[in-house]
């Protein structure tokens, strides 16, 4: 029993549990047809905190375990720089349009969360943590830990976002009569992030080379906006 | 393979020394992000194995955020305090970006680049397509 007691002193099981756990959520996302109501992280999360419960792990341990994917975060952000470059071409014709829209839609989200947010009469760090909401999950969490929020909740947050995103858009934009789909497909990336551009490549492919477009480009204003705001503050 | 893997992080790295120097309010990994940008435009040319390695990485984003995710295990009393309003926030806040960047991109794609106003001509999306 010594002999095995050892191994709950390396990040293995719990870096295999996590993994285990989000493939086989990720195969029933799958068969679901990619349903954003059957997003992996959305079940992961609640299996993994009540394994984390009903054994008794404190949540550091667990944190310090699974370092190696968290860590993962910041080469994917950095990144994200590959689909911005391979659309440069689209970018220049259409820079007027994207760079006034991408403006416009980053100081929505962040005034309409933040405004609304805080007639709830929620405190700076829940504020701080909602504030990022449109962008990519890491981008996101990171800007939170800047800005003093929970980046836990800004990853919570950003997962419902996108969820709310992907259902809402294709009726919304349709009854609005957009029969453009670079408008559509960018709306949706600036928005609901990876999980708008999921769901706009499951419409149309260059709505959801606009998406990723939108989601890429928002990362980086929405993180400058938010700095801005911080340094001005 | 290595040498993508090296440009990546040796650019997050770079980032987050500007940050720290700099006190720079972007994250490192978003200061290199524009860094990685920069140097794609300086050296023009194909890379194949950095498209397949960032490629992979945003593949397998989801997973990287769980550990984070789970964190919300500590986060009980914020959540039963202020969920309703974080709810309502957020989706009230998605609708209307969406609303918002869409009806500005429309209008500025008629008021500044006319040439492109109705080059890919396309039929609604089917509802619930």
């Amino acid at each position: 029993m010594s002999a095995l007691a050892g191994l709950l002193a390396t990040p293995l099981l719990w870096l295999a549990a996590t993994l285990g756990v989000f493939e086989i959520f990720e195969r029933l996302s799958q068969r679901s047809g990619r349903h954003p109501l059957c997003h992996p992280v959305l079940w992961t999360t609640p299996v993994l905190i009540a394994l984390l419960w009903a054994t008794g792990t404190p949540y550091a341990d667990y944190q310090a375990d699974t370092f190696l994917l968290s860590f993962l975060l910041g080469p994917a952000v950095v990144g994200l720089a590959v689909p911005i470059w391979a659309q440069r071409e689209r970018i220049k014709r259409l820079a007027v349009p994207i760079v006034l829209s991408l403006a416009a839609g980053a100081v929505t989200s962040i005034v309409s969360a933040v405004g609304i947010l805080s007639l709830f009469g929620a405190p700076a760090d829940i504020l701080a943590s909602i504030a990022p909401r449109a962008t990519t999950t890491p981008v996101a969490m990171a800007i939170a830990q800047q800005l003093g929020g929970v980046p836990a909740l800004a990853a919570c947050i950003v997962l419902f976002a996108g969820i709310v995103g992907a259902m809402v858009a294709t009726p919304l934009l349709n009854a609005m009569k957009f029969d453009d789909y670079r408008p559509r497909g960018f709306a949706l990336g600036v928005s609901a992030h990876g999980f708008g551009a999921a769901r706009a490549f499951q419409v149309s492919e260059t709505a959801g080379a606009f998406a990723s477009l939108g989601m890429a480009l928002n990362a980086v204003m929405t993180a400058a906006l938010l700095s801005l705001l911080a340094a001005l503050l | 393979m290595l040498s993508a893997i090296f440009l990546l992080l040796a650019c997050q790295l770079v980032g987050e020394a500007l940050h720290r120097i700099t006190g720079l309010a972007l994250p490192g990994s978003v200061i290199g992000m524009v860094l990685l940008l920069g140097w794609l435009a300086l050296v023009r040319r194909e890379r194949p194995t950095l498209g397949a390695v960032s490629g992979w990485l945003t593949a397998h984003l989801s997973i990287m955020f769980v550990p984070a995710a789970v964190g919300l295990m500590q986060e009980g009393p914020a959540l039963a305090r202020y969920g309703l309003g974080l709810a309502l926030a957020t989706g009230v806040s998605t609708v209307l970006t969406i609303v918002v960047t869409a009806l500005v991109f429309r209008w500025a794609l008629r008021r500044f680049t006319p040439d492109e106003v109705g080059k890919r001509p396309v039929q609604l999306a089917e509802p619930g397509a």
